[in-house]
């Protein structure tokens, strides 16, 4: 569901709550006010009859005419106000009750309306009249005492309702912000997540299907540019190649003026001394000029090879071949800028399983910025050795070159990230971070001012990842 | 009158090799030598009249070959070649120590002319 439903739902939920608690303190609030009126009507009642009943005793003591006139007057009083307020009563204590009131008013009336003087003193009549009247008077003090009782209960019914309700709703927006805030949280959490390692390089997707809400949305666009980013890695990657070619070239111009300036040299040379020369030494001048070319040919093989755009295709390489490999094509670049190499190539290395194109340009990227961090020369180091614990293959490059501030070492496998201002494109690192990750190995960096910087690549060794298919360790 | 000298240094054979036949046929006596530190050897115990050297070599290069022909021997003509066609900068800068410069693929009668420039046989 959208975090906005979410939102709504749970507003929607506490105006509820809040309209059944306010519909439920209101018809409380109604039936205390139904109840009150009863008892003010009742205490008026009860007071009536407590006079008829003091009327009664002194008509029985005196045999005054007045006090039963008195009586007759208040039964008719009696009667009209209960006809008035029935509404009031019956809605308090219900019609039975009511009836029943009514029934013994009625009763004590009669009983009232047959005594004259002759049943005076009429003990059995005496008696009635006192039962009648004490009848009256107990039932309707009774039904008012109880309704008193009752409101009290109410009250305090009302009020546990409305303490238990207020802990409800202030548990149930509590419950629903800490899932929302927990939910956007996890999903917030899950995108930086998300985002860090695609800038590394990594496009894994989120592994879970996104939920259906806005957060759902943004992992999913994000899982649908990681696709699209790794689809134009690629294309960087080969671009990447091509540049760093222009590179190449510089050192490589050099290499080809040499075998050509020898064919030409042989060529002039020829020419002039020709009518002096043996046939045997003419066949040499010409083996010269094969060979040289031989020579031009490997340098334009290597870089044609270097440059061609080539689907990823893993093969068994030997790890101390390779990095002689792109030796040869940077050999002249470092000899121009004075720069000497060191190489400690382990012995019995387990070979690897890799796109050779690829490593390459890892290795090619890794010593040019080597060569440019040491613009006074200096002494490139390439060490290559065996894990045994991880049955990782180790290759490190280190430079006494300038070096990289720390502030930058973070980011330097980020894309877009460059410390040449002009030159560098910021993607030559970041392509080689995920090559390397691509081939499930590592890429580090170490480095400080002005001591220089080392970057060392594991790779898993092929038996490691079960690609030493031919028997061999 | 005595044959003029020359001195060739490049650590390519070739160069050296295709020099010395060439130069030979115009009457030079030349010596070739394949890195900088034989050549600042010899040049210890003899005078050249030309010395055409590589710019750019392993260990002593073409410019410490310069700096010792300018202290040892200051008539010396030299003469630069390299395979860097890109170093203009590099060029200016020794323009007034050396006689001529030379990219590689080399025309050696250009640097036969500029050899007998230098030596007034022209």
């Amino acid at each position: 569901m959208k975090i906005e439903y979410k939102i709504y739902l749970s507003n929607a939920i506490h105006i509820l709550l809040l309209v059944l608690i306010g519909i439920f303190a209101l018809q409380n609030l109604n039936q205390i006010l139904t109840k009150f009126r009863f008892t003010v009507i009742a205490e008026g009642l009860n007071a009536t009859f407590l006079e008829m009943r003091l009327a009664e005793k002194n008509y029985f003591l005196y045999g005054d005419a007045e006090a039963l006139a008195n009586i007759k007057g208040k039964i008719d009083q009696t009667s009209e106000t209960l006809q008035q307020v029935r509404q009031d009563i019956t809605r308090a204590v219900g019609a039975e009750k009511y009836n029943r009131l009514q029934g013994y008013l009625k009763g004590y009336g009669q009983l009232i309306a047959s005594l004259d003087k002759s049943r005076l003193r009429d003990p059995v009549a005496q008696q009635k009249l006192r039962e009648a009247g004490q009848n009256l008077k107990t039932f309707s003090e009774n039904i008012t005492a109880l309704e008193s009782d009752s409101i009290g209960a109410i009250i305090v019914h009302s009020k546990n309702i409305l303490l238990y309700s207020f802990w409800a709703v202030v548990l149930f927006a509590f419950l629903f912000s800490y899932l929302i805030v927990h939910n956007i949280g996890f999903s917030l959490r899950k995108i930086v997540e998300l985002t860090r390692s695609i800038s590394k390089g990594n496009y894994e997707k989120i592994a879970e299907k996104p939920s259906n809400d806005e957060m759902g949305a943004v992992i999913s666009a994000i899982n649908a540019m990681a696709e699209e980013l790794q689809k134009r890695e690629k294309e960087i990657v080969q671009s990447k190649r091509l540049a760093s070619i222009g590179v190449l070239v510089a050192g490589v111009a050099h290499d080809l003026n040499n075998p050509l300036n020898n064919i030409s040299m042989i060529a002039q040379t020829y020419a002039e001394v020709y009518d002096s020369l043996s046939r045997e030494e003419r066949i040499g001048f010409m083996e010269r000029v094969d060979e040289e070319t031989e020579r031009l040919r490997v340098i334009i093989r290597n870089l044609l090879d270097y440059a061609k755009p080539k689907e990823q295709h893993l093969a068994r390489a030997v790890t101390n071949m390779v990095i002689q490999k792109i030796l040869a094509l940077v050999q002249n670049m470092l000899d121009i800028s004075n720069i000497q190499t060191r190489l400690a190539l382990a012995d019995n290395l387990p070979d690897i399983y890799i796109d050779e194109h690829q490593i390459q340009q890892v290795l090619v990227n890794i010593v040019t910025n080597a060569i440019q961090a040491m613009d006074k020369g200096g002494e490139l180091r390439i060490v290559s050795r065996y894990l045994p614990a991880q049955d990782d293959i180790e290759i490190e490059i280190g430079d006494n070159g300038k070096g990289i501030a720390p502030e930058f070492l973070d980011h330097i496998f980020d894309p877009f990230f460059t410390t040449k201002e002009e030159s560098g494109t910021g993607l030559g690192l970041w392509v080689s971070y995920g090559i390397i990750k691509n081939h499930q190995g590592n890429i580090r960096v170490a480095s400080e001012v002005g001591v220089g910087t080392t970057f060392t690549i594991t790779l898993p060794s092929c038996k490691k990842l079960k690609r030493c298919c031919d028997g061999e360790a | 009158m005595a044959k003029h000298n020359i001195m060739v240094i490049d650590d390519e054979k070739i160069v050296g090799d295709m020099a010395k036949l060439s130069f030979e046929q115009d009457g030079y006596e030349v010596e070739t030598f394949l890195n900088g530190e034989s050549a600042l050897e010899r040049l210890k115990e003899k005078r050249f009249d030309v010395v055409v050297t590589d710019l750019k070599m392993k260990g002593v290069d073409g410019l410490e070959v310069l700096r010792t022909v300018k202290k040892l021997h200051p008539g010396t003509v030299v003469i630069m070649i390299t395979a860097f066609a890109n170093l203009d900068v590099a060029i200016e800068a020794l323009r007034d120590d050396v006689h001529d410069f030379f990219p590689k693929p080399v025309k050696i009668k250009e640097l036969k002319t500029s050899i007998k420039k230098a030596l007034g046989d022209l």
